[in-house]
């Protein structure tokens, strides 16, 4: 992600870091002592007699067992590894991913999700646009750009490693599938954590959002799963070309995102951006809140990526995070 | 610049082309911002202790860093009483992938180009928004060289303005050092000049221009362009306006031809929008001063 940069004045730099501070005492009241966080070359406290399995970020030196990356240690049975916090994507099976062509291949599109290797999406593993369940042909082959071209943004679900080590994904549902008539934001994928939810229909405001695992989140006007997509393709048929930049304008005018849904594309987007900068975790209820406080507070959309906003979601995080832990007790 | 460039670059997809075409045309841009908005600038001066003066100008997340280094130097013979300025562009690799290896150099040389004809003026030094007969030592004899250099850190589109910020930024921060000279006897000996390392003298910037560039995307023009928003140009016009609204300088990039009247009506919105950015900029630039010296 490329940091926004705010400009702080005096008052708002403290009002941040006494928040920030708080935050960080929050979060060691909760973390019990057995999640013990480690930086580089620290010694992980060990009993070497059990005969302890060296795990991920750890290495022995001097017949201790240290560590090599900065992170939490986590411990189970005799294996001791560092599960980092802030780290590039790592894909798991059956993550959720919004992930943009580079290539149309034989039989398969290549996708840059954000991980250190480009994942793969078979033909034979997504559904057909006239879905029915049968053989590819080669017919289908010569067809792939009408599904998804170069630099399309696309929508799947990791499918798993294959023997030669690359990823694998499938889009298998009407859900899956192209992304338009939206913008594309790219968070550091540790904040998006895995949940039960990552496609999210928010009715009041007639937006799709959908929060990646690996970190690239798509905020778009809201598109009704089967017949609008079929209306999409015969206008660009009809139109011959996809480029649509040198023909008739007044045609395309009618066909820009609504006024207020792109309203609302722009204040959940920017709510985005202000909770990544300020690196807290993106799940919708968060969000949410965070486009409900700008609009309470009556501010112009582009206003919630200056300085005052950063400051005030910082210190409603923290609000919000001490009602949760007295929740908890 | 080749306008197509950066498509390549960026990749986006014919849907995201299409909402960013909207956003400019319904007046609300991906960010929230209008039309005639400028992104947050922030403004750092005195970021590198060896040079003269040097200042780093953040909008967005484009970030350039300018330096300004003097050197003591012989007038040219057809401008006796003018000191000279070069200024020069570096693109960082690290800004983007296409400025890696000699990919960056022709939008330096484009950038720098942009830069001498908006600050500069014409070859005879009319028009310059830096004025250069206040650089002179001892007519036709010594002259203060100007060397500018701008750095490209971080590149998120609207270079020209960030450079143009940074480098009225480091101007202002520039110290040039107080020159006793002891002419000989004859008018053909060289003079003897004595540096001095304590008293400083101001440069007065109060005529550096700043620079506007309206980028258009459709039958609508826009400031600040990202470089999601560069990508879909047509054509950009930079126009640099000094204090008093004066033009200094205009420079055209991109393929598609301009209608006269539309490059008018531009300058007009340009010189508009300048206004706006000179006060944001000046104020900027002094809460920076403020806070070096601290």
């Amino acid at each position: 992600m490329r940091e926004l940069q705010v400009g702080l004045n005096q008052t708002q730099k403290v009002r941040l870091q006494s928040a920030l501070r708080q935050l960080e005492e929050l979060s060691s009241r909760v973390s019990n002592s057995s999640t013990a966080s480690v930086t580089v070359a620290d010694t992980i406290p060990v009993n070497l007699e059990d005969g302890v399995l060296k795990g991920h970020g750890t290495t022995e030196h001097n017949g201790e067992v240290v560590a090599t990356l900065c992170g939490v240690v986590e411990r189970v049975n005799k294996l001791v590894y560092v599960r980092t916090l802030r780290a590039r994507y790592k894909p798991e099976i059956g993550d959720i991913i919004v992930g943009r062509v580079i290539e149309v291949a034989p039989k398969r599109w290549r996708l840059e999700i954000n991980f250190s290797q480009d994942a793969v999406l078979m033909l034979s593993s997504m559904n057909l646009p006239d879905g029915i369940q049968r053989r590819r042909t080669a017919v289908d082959e010569l067809n792939m750009r009408s599904i998804f071209e170069e630099n399309n943004v696309i929508c799947a679900e990791v499918r798993g490693f294959q023997h030669d080590g690359s990823l694998h994904l499938q889009a298998r549902s009407q859900k899956y599938g192209k992304l338009e008539r939206g913008q594309l934001l790219t968070v550091p994928p540790y904040l998006v954590k895995r949940r039960k939810q990552h496609f999210h229909y928010l009715e009041q405001y007639g937006v799709d959002l959908i929060l990646g695992c690996n970190g690239f989140i798509w905020v778009g006007e809201h598109i009704e799963a089967n017949e609008d997509e079929m209306m999409i393709d015969n206008k660009s048929e009809e139109t011959g070309k996809p480029d649509l930049k040198f023909t008739a304008l007044e045609m395309q005018e009618k066909a820009f995102t609504p006024f207020v849904t792109r309203r609302n594309i722009c204040l959940i987007a920017n709510a985005v951006r202000v909770l990544s900068v300020l690196g807290f975790n993106l799940s919708l209820e968060v969000i949410i809140d965070t486009v409900e406080a700008s609009s309470s507070l009556n501010l112009d959309i582009k206003d919630m990526l200056g300085a005052e906003f950063c400051v005030l979601t910082a210190e409603r995080e923290v609000k919000r995070r001490i009602t949760l832990i007295k929740k908890k007790c | 610049m080749d306008p197509y460039q950066f498509t390549k670059m960026v990749g986006l997809s014919t849907g995201e082309k299409h909402f960013i075409w909207g956003g400019i045309a319904q007046d609300l841009r991906s960010d929230g911002r209008q039309r005639l908005h400028y992104r947050p600038i922030s403004v750092e001066t005195g970021v590198i202790p060896q040079a003269n003066g040097s200042a780093r100008v953040r909008i967005g997340a484009t970030d350039v860093i300018a330096s300004i280094k003097a050197e003591l130097g012989k007038p040219s013979m057809h401008q006796p009483g003018k000191g000279k300025i070069s200024i020069f562009v570096d693109c960082s690799p690290t800004a983007a992938p296409m400025f890696e290896g000699r990919g960056g150099e022709e939008l330096s040389t484009e950038l720098a180009v942009a830069l001498q004809r908006c600050l500069l003026g014409g070859k005879s030094g009319a028009g310059a928004g830096i004025d250069l007969s206040s650089l002179i030592v001892t007519e036709g004899k010594i002259c203060w060289d100007l060397y500018i250099d701008g750095l490209v850190v971080s590149s998120d589109g609207n270079l020209l303005d960030a450079l143009g910020a940074a480098i009225k930024a480091a101007l202002s921060n520039t110290g040039i050092p107080k020159v006793n000279v002891d002419l000989g006897p004859s008018p053909d000996d060289q003079p003897e000049v004595n540096v001095s390392d304590e008293e400083f003298l101001q440069f007065d910037t109060s005529g550096v221009p700043v620079i506007v560039t309206l980028t258009k995307v459709g039958r609508h023009y826009i400031v600040d362009a990202t470089s999601d928003e560069e990508s879909q140009m047509s054509s950009a016009v930079s126009v640099s306006v000094n204090r008093h609204g004066h033009i200094c300088g205009l420079t055209k990039r991109g393929g598609a031809g301009l209608d006269p009247s539309v490059i008018m009506d531009m300058i007009s919105v340009g010189k508009h929008v300048s206004e706006q950015l000179i006060t944001v900029l000046d104020s900027e630039i002094s809460a920076a001063e403020a806070s070096a010296t601290d």
